[in-house]
């Protein structure tokens, strides 16, 4: 009893719970090695809020191999506000893993990619030049790879050599939804159960999966355009082939999983924990941006 | 975990009696298995980081269709003709048990690569029907046998044993990367080469959906166009330089396909590359052309 007569409360430890989420059977357990890169690349990031009537979650995970081998993440993430149109921007970008500093085209390809949707934003509505967005995120690998060489001359070629990456963004405007795509970076439109893909199908050649991807800055000609609706309740999905595989289509463990979790917006780090589920076989660093609309139940 | 063949290509043995065939038809209804509806759980809050919610479908009963996880098959197609005698068939064998070992002691490979080996001389014989490489399988010693080097027989075991397998595989739900076979021999075909050639042909025509990468690998008296007519791409024909010793060049061989599998289960996820490989040491890279 406390001094005012109440029942002491019953005392409970605190306890983490340990571990991934597994889902379906579990890869094996890895202890990381730290990531060497330069410039720092953490493991995880986590990120998240709302803004325009919009919530987000986005995270990136570093796969199970690099944490094995301890190679630095190479995807990435970034979000933006355009506070004048109310336009939330977002980009995913998976780096090449041939490529040796796809994790620095990664992260750059993403920032000056979102910075570029923001400026054609300034001029006004519907003035997005996606050509130009992913032309002009292009360039800055080759900025990037002109500097760090000290070669001026460096080309396209050279920079897709060192810094290949896919890159995928979209800006969502209260419902409205519009994506653009260099790549097998895919954005899928969650309602319910069901996985609508807006853009980056997976390849299929004869069957096999696989069979080439198109990356930046070689293929920064080469955009996919799609427009969606997050009316209904609906969830923008943006995400890597890291999540794409073993999601495939959503019509398993890892869609139905998905599917349940996000009916509502998980915590931030909930969110980044769920996206680092363990399953056999799939060991490839992992992004995901989530979009709810302001119609979410 | 070995995967189930049909009987007709095992060897015999296990009958993975009890556990379930992952190709046969699930006998329960094909209903969407998971029932808690979506917006049941808004209590949940606060119930903890994680509450694991037993899910319905786990385990059998889930459509068929549904991945499981990814897999690469390779296959190690390897000349067991008299002239294998002695060292080079040794350092066959002796590669290979390294490669088991490495694989088995690697943390995340052995799921995602599926090996099997076919043998050839004058007749091709499956040796081990497509396994996970762990540290307890069982490999064949392989040791000269019959006369003659029949390439028209091991191709023609191919060309029946991958369709076979990679349908078993996404039967059990993997997404199956394409085969890649590595072929190695030390002397010539001693039968017709439109014989060979034939079935050749027929393992590559474009029209054959399976058709494998093929990486050959040429050792001993073996004829460098040959194994590059073999090599599915210029760039996949390798021929032992040289005044090199058999044995020793098998043993690199050995060791680059063991480095091949590593980089290519690494890159399995990123659909960019078909298969990894750097030429071995003591090899010279052939530049092939095409058939």
């Amino acid at each position: 009893m406390t001094a005012a007569g109440r029942p002491a409360p019953v005392r409970r430890r605190v306890r983490l719970a340990r571990g991934p989420v597994t889902i379906g059977e579990a890869a094996a357990s890895v202890e990381p090695r730290l990531a060497s890169a330069e410039p720092y690349r953490p493991d995880t990031i986590a990120d998240g809020g709302t803004a325009f009537g919009l919530t987000v979650r986005a995270a990136s995970v570093r796969g199970l191999w690099k944490r094995y081998t301890g190679g630095p993440r190479q995807d990435d993430i970034c979000l933006r506000l355009h506070a004048d149109s109310g336009t939330l921007i977002a980009a995913v970008a998976d780096g090449v893993s041939g490529a040796p500093r796809s994790d620095l085209g990664a992260a750059l390809a993403v920032r000056y990619a979102t910075a570029a949707v923001a400026r054609f934003l300034d001029r006004g509505p519907g003035s997005i030049d996606w050509a130009a967005v992913f032309e002009q995120a292009a360039w800055a690998l080759v900025e990037e790879h002109r500097r760090a060489s000290g070669d001026g001359d460096a080309g396209v070629e050279e920079a897709s050599r060192l810094m290949a990456t896919t890159l995928l963004v979209a800006t969502v405007s209260g419902s409205d939804v519009e994506v653009a795509a260099v790549g097998d970076s895919p954005a899928f439109v969650l309602a319910g159960k069901e996985y609508d893909a807006l853009v980056g199908e997976p390849q299929r050649v004869d069957g096999f999966i696989g069979g080439g991807v198109d990356a930046l800055p070689r293929s920064a000609g080469s955009v996919s355009v799609a427009r969606g609706s997050l009316e209904g309740g609906a969830v923008l999905l943006l995400c890597t082939d890291g999540l794409a595989m073993p999601l495939a289509g959503g019509t398993g463990e890892v869609g139905r999983t998905l599917a349940r979790e996000l009916a509502r917006p998980p915590d931030v780090v909930d969110f980044a924990r769920l996206l680092d589920f363990s399953r056999s076989t799939y060991d490839d660093d992992r992004s995901l941006v989530a979009v709810w609309g302001s119609g979410r139940p | 975990m070995k995967i189930n063949l049909p009987s007709s290509l095992r060897a015999g043995a296990s009958t993975g009696a009890g556990t379930p065939d992952p190709a046969e038809p699930p006998t329960t209804p094909l209903v969407e298995p998971v029932v808690p509806p979506p917006v049941a759980a808004p209590a949940a809050t606060g119930a903890g980081l994680w509450s694991v919610e037993p899910e319905v479908s786990a385990g059998a009963g889930g459509p068929t269709t549904a991945v499981v996880g990814q897999v690469l098959p390779m296959y190690f197609v390897g000349d067991e003709s008299h002239s294998m005698a002695g060292d080079p068939i040794s350092a066959v064998n002796q590669g290979l048990i390294d490669l088991r070992d490495e694989v088995a002691k690697h943390p995340l490979i052995g799921k995602k690569v599926r090996f099997g080996i076919i043998t050839f001389a004058e007749t091709a014989q499956t040796r081990l029907e497509l396994s996970e490489l762990s540290e307890d399988l069982v490999l064949p010693t392989l040791s000269p046998r019959g006369r003659g080097t029949s390439y028209a027989s091991a191709l023609e075991a191919l060309r029946q044993t991958i369709p076979a397998d990679v349908a078993l595989l996404k039967s059990g739900g993997y997404q199956v990367h394409r085969p890649s076979v590595f072929f190695l021999s030390d002397g010539l075909p001693t039968e017709k080469a439109e014989k060979w050639q034939a079935r050749l042909a027929e393992l590559k025509d474009p029209s054959f959906r399976e058709r494998p990468n093929i990486l050959a690998f040429g050792v001993g008296e073996a004829d460098p166009e040959v194994i590059g007519q073999l090599a599915s791409s210029p760039r996949y024909g390798f021929m032992m330089a040289s005044g090199a010793s058999t044995a020793g060049a098998i043993a690199e061989f050995a060791a680059s396909m063991l480095n091949s599998m590593v980089a290519s289960a690494e890159r399995l996820d990123r659909g960019d590359h078909t298969i990894e490989f750097e030429k071995p040491e003591g090899f010279v890279q052939l530049d092939a052309p095409l058939v």
